[in-house]
């Protein structure tokens, strides 16, 4: 039986996202875990260990964020074929490789199986460069990786009884860079597998930097020495603190930067809207088209 | 007497920028010190302060980047006003108190109105001028100035220099208002107003400016870490770099959602039947327009 775990903060968020996905994903045995989340976020996912260990004849835990939503409806059959092989500790829709620390993206991502739906600016959809096979680049690849991104997790019983989430860490950032170390740690494989699932996320990627940094650092300083490329970097630590320092501040010069092109990008297009919506030619034809609207609305109530 | 100064890498910016802002600002008996630029910018800047140290009535050297367009014809009067608390040694349109290293922007900026003017997007345009450094304090005392426009005092002109050593460029704004403040003197903000011209980039080599960032920090960090101590550092900075990065990132995101919402809007002007049949009407009237050289 392969059941699902979310841990949930938001109830409109889980009912609008990850409910839908999982009723899509599920098949009739799956025993669905929503809980109401109190504590951090490994807590509530240590919880949900607890509480799917319990489960008899457990093949799989998915675990969720309330604003994923899971596409696929053969969803159950891609989990058993990704945990085939036993040595699997852990599977996700989005991977990466070289990774260093809780950035994983940094590293090189090697399979990004969602679409990242946005609210904002009348809202759409961003797909990741391997949710459609065809066009997928060349590294695009399931199989074994360094991370996985939390939003979709699949846990084996393997897995389950052994590993938990490291409470110490914080409230929210980095536990599933440091639960698949773990894993991998103890001798089992992070692996991706085509899991589609949309991410429905605001464009803001880090809401609290100060937390996120927090748990950068702790992450950095369990794991290095204890597993290869993590926390390291070239150089001595002055080198180091000096080179991050001035690209840290590179970084925020560039995103002002952009902030003034995006904006005068913006006011070029408002100038050409505005140009092309008071021009007598658009003015003269505004009866046009109304009358195309009519149109259109009898149309829709027609049919 | 009040002397301004400029190197010239580009004769368009001199007569386009440069020499327009002078001529409103300066006083009949100004000197104007315009030099050819040379290897390095602080080599540049210093051939400047020469030039001006020699000047026995000198009261103040305004220095300004060959693209910053002076505007305000009571330039002098406010220069003299700044400089008349004798301590002051350092004048600028835009700075901060509490920045990181050269990202001055980073730390409490005050600024004087002004403008920024850039090229393209449809015909160019305009922003306030330090806008993008989000000005929030009054003008007063800062630890460093941007280096776009600077007054000197006599006493800085004939005192310090421009540092040779950093060949990259970037920071050396950053350095001269260190040694400044390190003989003692004050760097104040002041009301300069000017335009100024340039891209929207901000920076024009990002990996040159890094190099900046820590040429200036090694010459002026204090502190004596241990390796511990830089090991904590190090930590903090690479994750905030790379929160800074996704921060960046996703700021990208939403200015491109933004984008996509307003071409869809004009894509959907332009597409309507109504739109495409009134085309032959609106290519007369640009024809007419520029027939008539409106």
């Amino acid at each position: 039986m392969i059941a699902f775990g979310c841990a949930i903060t938001r109830p409109e968020v889980y009912a609008r996202c990850a409910e839908p996905g999982i009723r899509r994903a599920a098949e009739p045995g799956s025993a669905v875990l929503a809980r109401r989340s109190q504590g951090t976020l490994f807590e509530n996912y240590n919880a949900l260990l607890d509480e799917a260990a319990a489960l008899p004849g457990l093949e799989a835990l998915v675990l969720v964020h309330q604003d994923t939503e899971i596409v696929d409806e053969d969803f159950c059959d891609r989990v058993r074929a990704a945990l085939a092989d036993d040595t699997v500790g852990v599977v996700g829709s989005v991977g990466a490789v070289g990774v260093r620390s809780i950035a994983w993206w940094e590293g090189s991502v090697s399979l990004a199986s969602f679409v990242h739906r946005f609210d904002e600016h009348g809202g759409g959809d961003l797909p990741s460069f391997s949710w459609t096979w065809d066009e997928a680049p060349p590294y695009a690849r399931v199989g074994e990786v360094d991370t996985l991104d939390g939003f979709l997790l699949v846990l084996p019983p393997w897995t389950i009884e052994r590993i938990r989430f490291d409470e110490s860490l914080g409230t929210l950032h980095g536990y599933d860079l440091d639960f698949c170390l773990q894993v991998r740690e103890a001798g089992r494989k992070a692996v991706t597998a085509d899991l589609k699932a949309i991410h429905h996320h605001s464009l803001e990627l880090v809401s609290a930097p100060e937390e996120w940094v927090q748990a950068h650092i702790r992450i950095a300083e369990k794991w290095d020495g204890r597993m290869p490329g993590i926390g390291t970097a070239a150089g001595d630590w002055e080198e180091r603190a000096r080179r991050a320092e001035a690209e840290r501040d590179a970084s925020g010069l560039e995103a002002r930067a952009r902030v003034l092109q995006m904006e005068a990008r913006a006011r070029e297009l408002e100038r050409a809207i505005a140009e092309a919506r008071t021009s007598i030619s658009w003015r003269v034809t505004a009866p046009l088209r109304r009358a195309a609207r009519l149109r259109e609305q009898s149309g829709r109530r027609g049919g | 007497m009040i002397a301004f100064g400029t190197f010239v890498a580009e004769e368009e910016a001199w007569r386009r920028y440069t020499e327009p802002g002078i001529g409103r600002a300066a006083e009949p008996d100004s000197a104007i010190l315009a030099y050819a630029s040379v290897t390095s910018l602080p080599r540049s800047l210093n051939i400047i302060l020469d030039a001006a140290a020699r000047h026995d009535d000198l009261e103040a050297l305004v220095l300004m980047h060959p693209h910053t367009e002076l505007t305000d014809p009571g330039l002098c009067a406010r220069v003299r006003e700044t400089l008349a608390d004798p301590d002051v040694a350092v004048a600028g349109a835009a700075g901060a108190r509490g920045g990181k290293g050269i990202a001055w922007w980073e730390g409490e900026v005050s600024a004087a109105p002004g403008t920024l003017h850039y090229e393209g997007y449809g015909g160019g345009g305009e922003f306030p001028g330090f806008g993008w450094a989000g000005p929030s304090a009054p003008l007063g005392e800062v630890d460093v100035v941007d280096g776009s426009l600077m007054v000197l005092s006599p006493w800085a002109v004939r005192t310090v220099r421009f540092d040779e050593a950093l060949r990259v460029g970037y920071g050396f704004d950053t350095d001269f208002c260190r040694q400044v403040r390190a003989a003692g003197r004050k760097v104040v903000t002041a009301d300069l107003r000017a335009i100024f011209h340039h891209s929207l980039e901000l920076v024009e080599d990002l990996d040159l400016w890094i190099e900046g960032h820590q040429q200036v920090g090694r010459k002026w960090e204090d502190a004596a870490l241990d390796e511990d101590g830089w090991r904590v550092r190090a930590r903090r900075a690479e994750a905030e770099r790379e929160a800074a990065r996704a921060v960046a990132h996703g700021r990208r995101l939403a200015a491109d959602a933004r984008i996509d919402a307003l071409e869809r809007r004009l894509r959907e002007t332009t597409a309507t039947t109504s739109w495409r049949i009134t085309e032959p009407l609106r290519r007369a009237n640009a024809v007419r327009r520029r027939r008539n050289g409106s």
